[in-house]
């Protein structure tokens, strides 16, 4: 429907009142997601994009038209940015028709009624149109101000360009069951969109599921923007790593292995695939995804050598449904190390805490950053 | 039944919510969601008529309204009318008088707005005149109902203030409520107690309207 | 236009409008605003300030004087006081009616009378028992100075000395009975004579020292007895009359039929005294 339009690109810098130093782009058609933990930033870079919050310093620029500089501060009026609110934020006192229509301004007045409930449908609240707020649940609540930024993102001239869709939060407030649906029609509705989307979350799972790329924010600081995959298997620093969850994060030193770069962590050397750019003798974190560590089963040995074998005792085997979640204690090492099982084989090879295990940390899992 | 008093007060009563209400909506707006210093004196200003004595309202203003005062000289000169002992100079007091009675309700309404609800409209586009009618206005109806309903009804009562500034002019300054005043000291009980009833009945009709349209506000709210 | 969302002005027209439609009717806005016109020169009726032992003998003059041709008037009553400083400070009254020639002279000496007052009659002062008062009505005061001692007399309903003409003859005639000092805190002073008589008329009151004119009009003989008191016990209550600056052909007009032989013949059958024509 939309037709290609320019890039969003945003740098913005202030001391107070929150710290931000963050600049990122969101092509058309691109979802990004903000993320990171609460007090982080994140819906106050959102409100800066929508003309909400002035930042001290930096440019925002859509479709090529500057919304903010040095100079220039674009109201929110004259900025096309749909705003979805955390509380919906509906206007309680009109129907979901009338909030759709109150953001399709500058569509012809004849053609308002149609286009929002065009909106409407998109989202599936057919026949609910003249319900108002009260009378509809938290999800419908939901997709109606979803319509309603979209309405306003494009619709109209907007179509042209230069709108962007921007979301707070926006499946916090319902339960889960419905913030599945949700997440599913919107990453269905997006693929129709060609307007830049920013998604603020703390949800990680989320961020995963929708998002193109991430920025993962702390104290208002951009430390790392890339796709998920990159974000959350190789991120860029310690900092990041426990921002994003991984729970795999040693320290070691990079060694050199029959020529090859290698890693020394407590007293042992792992074969690593990449060194990403750490010199050898350099102090580095690392961190490796459950996923990369491998149980050795007593009960069907592995053919040949396995790949850096550790051994270490279990501490904690929690059973997760069809996993369990094993805990493991290795000699020379404070941290555990995390991984999973089927619970199956757990159950099988008797695995519980005090018991031996031995694990294969596959090298091209292993993931290295430069010390803090 | 002394109908121009009547009909004095129904006119003073609607001139002043007329006149009150759009004020109240400018000064409340402010007051309830920004802040700024000298805040609070205004916040006590605005509370102060209705802590003062009227009758100590009534001797400042017969001081400014006086044709030697302030106010009464430029009004003089502006009009050529009297603001003392006339109607001016009662809607001039009655619209002072009323500034709590106007301003306390909206500035409640006001501050339960949601910010949201207004960046909602922002961000929809609209401008901020037309966000105060689309959205702030509909969203603060119960208190501009209440603002109304106050003020309309504190007018036709208000009598130490009206006494004073307006004296006791039939057609002119006579309101209901010194109209009834007056007809106890003629010795005219039964005409009092007309004009007393249709007092309570019309405060009884105005609360009774307002909680009938906050009802329905509220139903349609949540 | 997107109609159908707002909804305040149709709720505001729907409280607006009955209020409106009740007041328009009424002489417009700008009538009895124009009427008050600094200088009262319209041609509405003439306002007229009149003290409160007028209440009832001066609506039947003006009846009289619409009879016999004369126009409406506009009457205001109250204490003698209080529209003597109204009529300084500007309140547009073309006639005043005191019932003491001292207030006269004030709005003379503000500069805010046309020629001098004149004394058309004069007041009396009236001991007045309501029904079920335990003091007796008797002219020299002797039941009641009784009371005053013996605690019969809980209150006592007099205007306000400071202000009202009627209760400053009223103290003087406690001074001179020598009983002023004992009745200073069984007081119920009225804003003016009219508001005294309605508290001795009340019940509230075992006495009132009020205007004769009043303690003898149906209203309130109905309601108690009354002894009208000697004439050389207080300073004379001189009804005067003064036009105030500006008064219309209207209150002149009055002011000369106030003296003339039909009014005098309502103010004698009222309880006034008259000076010689």
């Amino acid at each position: 429907m939309a037709t290609d339009g320019g890039p969003l690109e945003v740098d913005l810098r202030q001391q107070t009142p929150i710290p931000l130093d963050c600049a990122f782009d969101c092509a058309p058609g691109e979802l990004l997601a903000l993320v990171g933990p609460s007090g982080s930033g994140k819906t106050t870079v959102l409100r800066c994009i929508a003309g909400l919050h002035r930042a001290a310093q930096g440019a925002i620029r859509s479709n090529g038209a500057t919304w903010f500089d040095e100079r220039i501060c674009l109201p929110p009026q004259q900025r096309r940015a749909g705003f979805v609110f955390q509380n919906y934020s509906l206007l309680p006192h009109l129907s979901a028709l009338d909030n759709v229509m109150l953001a399709l301004g500058d569509v012809p007045p004849r053609e308002r009624a149609a286009t929002a409930r065009n909106w409407l449908a998109r989202v599936h609240l057919q026949g609910l149109d003249a319900r108002r707020p009260a009378q509809l649940s938290g999800g419908q609540q939901q997709r109606v101000a979803l319509a309603r930024a979209l309405a306003r993102a494009a619709s109209g001239p907007a179509a042209a360009g230069g709108g962007v869709l921007l979301m707070d939060e926006p499946f916090s407030a319902v339960d889960q069951v419905t913030r599945g649906k949700l997440r599913a029609e919107l990453a269905r509705l997006r693929q129709e969109l060609a307007i830049p989307i920013v998604l603020v979350t703390h949800d990680l799972d989320e961020a995963r599921q929708l998002a193109d790329r991430m920025v993962v924010l702390h104290r208002g600081k951009a430390l790392q923007t890339g796709t998920s995959e990159d974000v959350l298997l190789r991120p860029c620093s310690p900092a990041v790593a426990r921002l994003v969850g991984l729970t795999n994060l040693f320290a070691g030193t990079v060694g050199i292995d029959s020529g090859r770069p290698c890693l020394e962590w407590a007293g042992r050397r792992l074969a690593i695939a990449d060194s990403c750019g750490c010199a050898p003798g350099s102090a580095v974190n690392w961190v490796i995804p459950a996923e990369g560590v491998l149980l050795h089963r007593p009960d069907s040995p592995s053919r040949g050598e396995a790949e850096n074998p550790v051994t270490g005792t279990i501490t904690e085997a929690l059973r997760m449904g069809s996993f369990t979640q094993l805990t493991l204690s290795i000699p020379g090492e404070a941290q555990p190390l995390v991984f999973q099982a089927s619970s199956h084989t757990a159950q099988r090879n008797k695995l519980g805490p005090g018991q031996a295990a031995s694990v294969t940390l596959l090298a091209e899992r292993i993931h290295l950053m430069p010390a803090e | 039944m002394d109908w121009s008093a009547l009909s004095l007060s129904l006119q003073l009563a609607v001139m002043t919510v007329l006149l009150l209400l759009p004020l109240a909506v400018l000064l409340a707006r402010p007051l309830a969601w920004v802040s700024f210093p000298g805040k609070g004196l205004i916040d006590a200003l605005v509370t102060l008529p209705l802590l003062l004595p009227p009758t100590v309202l009534g001797f400042y203003l017969l001081g400014v309204f006086a044709p030697q005062g302030v106010l009464g000289q430029t009004w003089l000169a502006l009009t050529g009318r009297s603001l003392v002992f006339s109607f001016d100079g009662l809607l001039a007091a009655s619209l002072l008088v009323n500034i709590p009675f106007a301003v306390q309700p909206v500035q409640r309404a006001f501050e339960a707005i949601p910010r949201e609800a207004r960046e909602a409209a922002w961000c929809c586009g609209l401008s901020p005149w037309r966000t105060l009618w689309r959205v702030e206005l509909p969203l603060a109806w119960p208190g501009l109902a209440s603002a109304m309903v106050l003020t309309f009804v504190h007018t036709l009562g208000e009598f130490g203030v009206v006494l004073m500034v307006g004296g006791n002019l039939d057609g002119a300054t006579r309101t209901l409520s010194i109209a009834i005043y007056d007809r106890v000291q003629a010795f005219d009980d039964s005409g009092a107690a007309r004009m007393s009833l249709l007092l309570v009945l019309i405060a009884f009709a105005a609360v009774g309207s307002l909680h009938f349209f906050t009802r329905k506000v509220g139903r349609r709210g949540n | 236009m997107d109609q159908p969302i707002f909804r305040i002005p149709r709720l505001l027209r729907a409280l607006a409008l009955p209020l409106l439609a009740a007041v328009l009717p009424a002489p417009a806005l700008c009538v009895p605003l124009g009427a008050l016109a600094a200088d009262v020169s319209s041609n509405s009726p003439p306002h007229i300030a009149a003290a409160a032992d007028l209440q009832f003998a001066l609506p039947e003059i003006v009846a009289a004087f619409v009879r016999s041709g004369g126009a409406p008037l506009k009457l205001s009553f109250g204490s003698s006081g209080n529209f003597a400083r109204q009529i300084v400070q500007g309140a547009p009254f073309e006639l005043f009616l005191a019932a003491d020639e001292r207030f006269v002279a004030q709005v003379i000496a503000a500069g805010r009378a046309e020629g001098v007052g004149a004394h058309y009659a004069t007041g009396r002062l009236a001991l007045f028992l309501p029904q079920g008062s335990p003091i007796r009505a008797d002219r020299d005061l002797a039941d009641f100075a009784a009371a005053v001692r013996d605690g019969r007399l809980q209150r006592l309903a007099m205007a306000n000395p400071e202000h009202a003409p009627y209760g400053r003859a009223a103290r003087e005639v406690l001074e001179r009975r020598g009983l002023w000092l004992a009745v200073q805190d069984r007081l119920a002073l009225g804003d003016n004579a009219a508001q005294a008589a309605q508290f001795a008329a009340s019940g509230a009151a075992q006495a009132g020292l009020i205007p004769l004119s009043l303690a003898r009009a149906p209203e309130l003989a109905a309601r108690g007895s009354f002894a009208t008191l000697p004439e050389n016990w207080h300073g004379p209550l001189r009804q005067t009359l003064v036009l105030v600056k500006g008064a219309g052909p209207v209150a002149r007009a009055f002011a000369e039929f106030l003296r003339g032989p039909q009014a005098r013949a309502i103010l004698a059958r009222n309880g006034f005294g008259l000076p010689a024509p």
